[in-house]
């Protein structure tokens, strides 16, 4: 596999990374907001693949797998955080959870 | 070959992302994301990462994106409900295009180091002796989040007393 | 890189193991269990350490202490990262002494609790259990990491028992002001222990410490100093010392595990253990000893004029911990360590005797629920009397002499003054002792004596009698303790010797003196009449209160009660200590200084920095606006205004008005704060980018 391969795949891990931190900055609906988050995390993930694919290395799968994890802990912690939410005030709107601000 | 299939499936993950984070719909982007999993995993196999691949099909895609389903039930999707969310999106997405945009920056410049020999692809056994071996504590570690997460999700998720009183 | 080597010296482990794993089952494990179960657990747990740690304390006390145990050991440049435990000989002592009482401890309230609701029964020992643990872990502790982990469950711990009784504010006060005062010790053992870290590149304690004693650049100093401000936060040492007689909240077997063997000693353990880095830093180790003995006096001044027991007993722990520090810094740290397994024996033998007799009594904690002990609770009462004869000291036959006479020797070998402090201190400990003694020897007013509602069972028996004899018989350890830590048994001038025999039994007449009321109140049998007298009571009316009695008719003159010459002198002292320690304000005393010279600065800070008050948002932004403003009005003014004052001024004007739009960044919205972030992040990036552009 040619080197210019590679390099495209970084590149486009990193418009992943770009794709999802628009997304978390662009929508308002906290539901779309954490699928962004997901797609975000995609980014390194690809990253770390193809890296570990270039350099022949398992360290590369390895980190997947972390970063597999973080992303389920994530989702489980997001969703419920939503849900409890929702059935606190029908809210899914994220630019009205502003009440930290004093 | 395979190179050039890796590409082409990255790409199609990108566009699909792309389009998953503009749709107003939540069921849609649901769609879409799923769309972006399957080709990264396509993606993985082509790089030789069958593990790393097979995981991202049974847990991101058969897994998360399940849990996301059954919430995705509870929502509103009504037309009025995306036309608001339409609305919502507005002009509000110039900044952060940018600013994503701005984050790739860095990358134009980027070139492969020729001088580093080529690779091979990693066998699974490989993985697992990794992981297992001089990474166990990172793994433990990991245990520890996923256990930590799972007792947080319980906890907020309980439908306990009303809430404002303990 | 790591891997673990399993040897049996790995076995250490479960010592803190078995009470974490008692607290997981109990506190995390979602399974209905019944009372029966819980109390099965309970005592497992609690007792279970006891048994490693004897098989690994016996091994030591024989010679052969394993040393540091290797957990992992992970290498990050050239500091390494090296988790362990340690059995050296003070660990061994620690460890065994605080799972004893632990054990128990946690026998004692499996009877104590046991009229609770299933819930907090299971929250109470789960997180006695973690308590226990804690405690554990930090003595056993062979890096700095395991000692914090230790260090900061037990203060979390500490909140949770104090706060043990949710429905009461004052309890859940009580633990919010301990958990917040201890913070600050928290803070500085932290400090202390990152730059010992960046001394000596390792966290483990057998590399620490030589580095800490080496350290160069002033360093020592600073290290010295913030491990005795931990210690003393801990130890519940003046100035921080209010945090511990609030936290009487807590249920009695939590204050019985908090003052004798964890929380309030880990102080006193902890500077035992860095004892080496204090002894390079004589301006510490003497500042050390004074705050020691000023805390030994005041907290028992204070300790003799209580109302409450547990108060008394919780000036007393602040006294006793006080002589403790006093021996550390007079470089007696051996000393100490065999008075802190003494006070650890009779201090949990007094709350648990105490709680005991107390226990469902209409008074609450007053000293005067313990009247009528001797009918009531006759085991408990002679354990409560045995308890605060080894407090007072009393010559040769209590464990607290023995103890005492160490520290008060090394002491006499320091200096007269501290000496004449710690001998002060020892007749104020010895009367306030007599005096709790006393009110508990007092026959119960007959509406109370009715009520007789619990009986005894084995689980407070065993604790009481086994902790009493402790508390007798223990004395004849503090030589071979002092010996088996490496240090000589101080030795001092036969002439002091007496005067430090003399000691307690001044301050036992002292408080006979002071309390003539007490002795007199004629003698029980008679007054219930029919009632045969027990053996106990035939045996105490001859040895204890016979002699007490005729005492004090001695000293008062033979009638006892009229104007008497002794008498008048210590009851005006006593009157003036009950106005200034004791009075109905005089607890919160040193609480109302800190809020004003503390809190409410702190408060108005904050609130000042928010814009409450003053009618500006966010003034710590405006101000340099308001500023300009200012300056502009004081020179432009001044002067007939021309068009380059007009400018000057709107200088001014648009500095404030660009704040107040910067101002609407921030919205309180995880967007725009996500996409702040993301732009840092960017120019973060785009710089580093740049830099890396040849």
């Amino acid at each position: 596999m040619s080197d210019t391969a590679f390099t495209g795949l970084i590149l486009l891990a990193g418009a992943l990374f770009a794709v999802g931190c628009f997304g978390v900055l662009a929508r308002r609906a906290i539901l779309v907001q954490l699928l962004s988050l997901e797609i975000a995390l995609s980014g390194p993930a690809l990253a770390f693949i193809v890296a570990g694919a270039r350099h022949g290395q398992a360290a590369g799968q390895g980190m997947f797998v972390l970063i597999l994890v973080l992303a389920a802990a994530e989702v489980a912690l997001g969703l419920a955080l939503y849900l409890r939410l929702r059935r606190r005030s029908d809210v899914t709107d994220s630019d009205t959870l502003r009440e930290l601000r004093h | 070959m395979s190179g050039n299939f890796a590409i082409w499936a990255a790409s199609l993950a990108f566009l699909s992302a792309l389009v998953a984070v503009t749709r107003a719909s939540v069921a849609h982007v649901l769609i879409w994301l799923l769309a972006m999993l399957l080709s990264l995993a396509a993606c993985f196999f082509a790089l030789g990462a069958s593990f790393a691949g097979a995981a991202q099909v049974l847990i991101y895609a058969g897994a998360i994106l399940a849990v996301f389903v059954f919430v995705v039930m509870t929502v509103d999707a009504s037309p009025p409900a995306q036309e608001t969310e339409r609305a919502r999106l507005g002009k509000a997405w110039i900044a952060p295009a940018l600013v994503a945009v701005l984050l790739l920056a860095p990358l134009a410049g980027l070139t492969a180091d020729p001088t580093t020999p080529q690779g091979r692809a990693v066998p699974a056994t490989e993985l697992g002796a990794l992981l297992f071996g001089p990474w166990a504590l990172a793994v433990e570690i990991a245990s520890g989040l996923l256990l930590a997460a799972l007792m947080g999700a319980r906890h907020l998720g309980r439908r306990g007393r009303p809430e404002g009183r303990r | 890189m790591f891997g673990i080597v399993w040897t049996t010296d790995l076995l250490l482990l479960t010592i803190p193991s078995i009470a974490l794993t008692g607290f997981m089952l109990l506190g995390l494990d979602p399974l209905r269990l019944r009372a029966f179960e819980i109390r099965v657990l309970a005592i497992l747990g609690g007792v279970g350490p006891l048994i490693p740690m004897l098989v690994f304390a016996t091994e030591c006390f024989h010679g052969s202490c394993i040393g540091a145990v290797p957990i992992f050991t992970l290498v990050v440049g050239e500091s390494t990262v090296a988790l362990a435990l340690q059995l050296d000989p003070l660990s061994a002592l620690v460890g065994l002494t605080v799972s004893i009482i632990g054990a128990a401890v946690i026998l004692y309230s499996v009877a104590y609790m046991a009229g609770t609701a299933l819930g907090d029964l299971r929250r109470f020992f789960a997180l006695m259990h973690l308590f226990l643990a804690a405690m554990l872990t930090m003595v056993l502790a062979g890096d700095s990491i395991v000692l914090f982990l230790g260090w900061e469950m037990m203060g979390l711990c500490s909140y949770l028992l104090i706060a043990y009784n949710t429905t009461s504010a004052q309890a859940i006060r009580a633990g919010r002001k301990a958990f917040i005062m201890t913070r600050f010790a928290d803070a500085m053992l932290l400090a202390a222990l990152l730059l010992l870290f960046l001394e000596a590149n390792s966290v483990r304690l057998d590399a620490l410490i030589p580095a800490g004693v080496a350290a160069q650049d002033g360093m020592r100093p600073i290290i010295a100093a913030l491990l005795l401000g931990g210690a003393i936060g801990k130890s519940a040492q003046l100035p921080l010392h209010t945090w511990l007689p609030s936290a009487m909240a807590g249920p009695t077997p939590v204050s019985a595990l908090l003052h004798s063997a964890t929380m309030v000693a880990a102080g006193a353990v902890l500077l035992i253990r860095f004892a080496p880095i204090l002894a390079a830093e004589p301006l510490l180790q003497a500042l050390t000893a004074i705050l020691g003995a000023a805390t030994a006096l005041f907290g028992a001044a204070s300790a003799l004029v209580q109302q409450d027991v547990k108060r008394l007993l919780a000036y007393s722990s602040i006294s006793q911990i006080g002589t403790m520090m006093l021996s550390i810094g007079v470089g007696a740290p051996q000393a100490a360590a065999a008075h802190f397994v003494v006070h650890a024996i009779f201090k949990s033998l007094l709350f648990l005797a105490a709680g005991d007799i107390a226990h469902h009594s209409p008074q609450g904690t007053a000293l005067a629920a313990l009247r009528g002990a001797r009918q009531r609770k006759p085991l408990a009462f002679l354990a409560f009397l045995a308890g605060a004869a080894s407090l007072a000291g009393l010559p040769v036959i209590t464990a607290g002499w023995w103890s005492k006479e160490a520290m008060l020797a090394a002491v006499w070998s320091a200096g007269p003054i501290l000496w004449v402090v710690a001998l002060a201190t020892a007749v104020l400990t010895a009367a306030y002792a007599t005096r709790a003694a006393l009110v508990a020897a007092q026959p119960a007013p007959a509406a109370e004596a009715a009520q007789d509602d619990s009986s005894d069972t084995g689980y407070t028996l065993f604790p009481l009698a086994f902790l009493g004899f402790g508390a007798l018989l223990a004395g004849g350890l503090v030589n071979p303790i002092i010996r088996f830590l490496g240090g000589d048994m101080p030795h001092a001038p036969a002439f002091t010797l007496a005067v430090a025999a003399i000691a307690p039994i001044a301050g036992a007449v002292l408080a006979l003196a002071l309390a003539p009321g007490a002795a007199d109140t004629p003698m029980p049998a008679a007054r219930t009449g029919g009632r045969r007298a027990s053996v106990v009571d035939r045996v105490l009316r001859v040895l204890v209160i016979q002699p007490f009695v005729r005492l004090v008719r001695w000293v008062n003159g033979q009638d006892g009660g009229v104007e008497d010459p002794v008498g008048t002198g210590p009851a005006r002292l006593v009157v003036w200590l009950r106005r200034t320690l004791a009075g109905p304000t005089a607890p919160d005393r040193a609480d109302r200084l800190y809020k004003r010279a503390f809190v409410l600065p702190f408060l108005q800070l904050v609130r000042r920095l928010n814009g409450y008050g003053s009618g500006v948002v966010d003034p710590l932004g405006n101000l340099p606006a308001r500023a300009v403003l200012r300056l502009q009005r004081a020179l432009a003014d001044a002067l007939a205004p021309d068009w380059i004052d007009r400018w000057w001024r709107r200088i001014g004007a648009a500095l404030l008005s660009i704040w107040t739009s910067a101002r609407r960044l921030q919205t309180g919205r995880v967007r725009d704060h996500g996409l702040a972030m993301v732009a840092g992040t960017a120019g973060l990036l785009l710089l580093a980018w740049g830099y890396s552009w040849h």
